[in-house]
């Protein structure tokens, strides 16, 4: 009796771990410069979480903007995978012009991504006219 | 007695698991989370993402601010489809020329268009008509042509199936024939066979 009981115990477990294995990714390993030429314009941000889940897993490393030549306001958004699995996420950039007014354009899309397990990457956006004065970016966990 | 029991339950359940199961007419966001996505076609989304991502690079490349009169006139040339499906591609173009016109950096042309038509046919007649009666020409030729193909490529694995959609775009100075802007951007999709998700 004892030894079908280990039994089963023993095949639950195998099961169990190579379900653990299977859902499980490498993550990713990169390399870089050292002495950087570049210097980022790093600004200071404001969050608002409301999903701690998908805050915990991709984190917000950093946030930098520059205006383009053509007088564009461009952001960049250091996104970092704190897991060792894949994550699928959606991002949406809103503009505002000098009067915190909502500027609509009719190609603003919710952008699907995804991150690999241990990846530090970055999005980008582009204001649609050189009036938008500040930004905000949603993100969304895609759970398909 | 217990088999009645177990098949009246099930009969009272059944309508639960339909009605739970069934979608009710709703709105959502376009392109927007909610979506449908299917893998062997081009959907809203994907002409949004399209058509902001070549956008902005369009805009960023500072091509449309370089002609002697700004804004730009842009022209809307042939835009070849090269997927499976029947699409108008006037949901890619639209788009790029609502943004850009929006950007104050190029408007387009709807009295110029290939073969001597016109996407306003009013418009172009009484262009004519004006400059029938002035004996000047009144219209601005276009700066630059906007050029493109979708390109649509499947692949197959089991049970699985992607598509990638190439959306390939090329600015054009028609004095030069040079190619001052080029974008692609491209979409894949993955799912098993007849799939839909969000």
């Amino acid at each position: 009796m004892k030894s079908r009981i280990f039994l089963l115990f023993a095949v639950i477990g195998f099961a169990a771990g190579l379900l653990a294995v299977s859902g499980c990714k490498s993550s990713v390993n990169s390399v870089e410069n050292a002495q950087k030429t570049g210097q980022r314009q790093m600004i200071s941000d404001q969050r608002v979480i409301t999903d701690r889940g998908l805050a915990r897993k991709v984190s917000i490393v950093g946030v930098n903007q520059v205006t383009t030549p053509g007088g564009f306001l461009k952001v960049q958004i250091e996104l970092l995978n704190t897991t060792r699995s894949p994550q699928r996420f959606s991002y949406r950039f809103e503009w505002f012009d000098a009067s915190g007014m909502l500027i609509s354009s009719p190609a603003a899309p919710a952008f699907p991504d995804q991150i690999d397990g241990g990846e530090d990457k970055f999005i980008t956006g582009q204001s649609p006219t050189p009036a938008c004065k500040d930004f905000r970016v949603k993100f969304l966990e895609n759970t398909n | 007695m217990k088999k009645i029991l177990l098949l009246s339950l099930a009969a009272a359940a059944l309508p639960l698991i339909v009605g739970g199961c069934a979608t009710k007419a709703h709105y959502v966001q376009t392109g927007g989370h909610e979506s449908l996505v299917t893998v062997g076609s081009i959907n809203i989304q994907d002409y949004i993402q399209a058509a902001s991502t070549m956008t902005s690079e369009l805009l960023a490349s500072g091509a449309l601010d370089k002609v002697p009169t700004p804004p730009a006139v842009l022209a809307i040339s042939r835009i070849i489809n090269n997927t499976g499906e029947q699409i108008d591609t006037d949901l890619l173009t639209k788009k790029i020329r609502v943004a850009v016109l929006q950007s104050g950096k190029a408007l387009t042309t709807t009295t110029f268009g290939m073969g001597g038509s016109s996407e306003d046919p009013m418009a172009k007649e009484i262009q004519q008509n004006g400059e029938l009666n002035t004996g000047l020409g009144t219209a601005r030729t276009p700066d630059f042509t906007l050029s493109g193909k979708i390109i649509q490529t499947v692949a197959r694995d089991g049970s699985t199936s992607q598509s990638t959609f190439s959306f390939q775009l090329s600015l054009t100075d028609p004095r030069s024939g040079l190619a001052v802007w080029e974008g692609e951007k491209e979409i894949t999709k993955q799912g098993g066979r007849g799939s839909v998700g969000f």
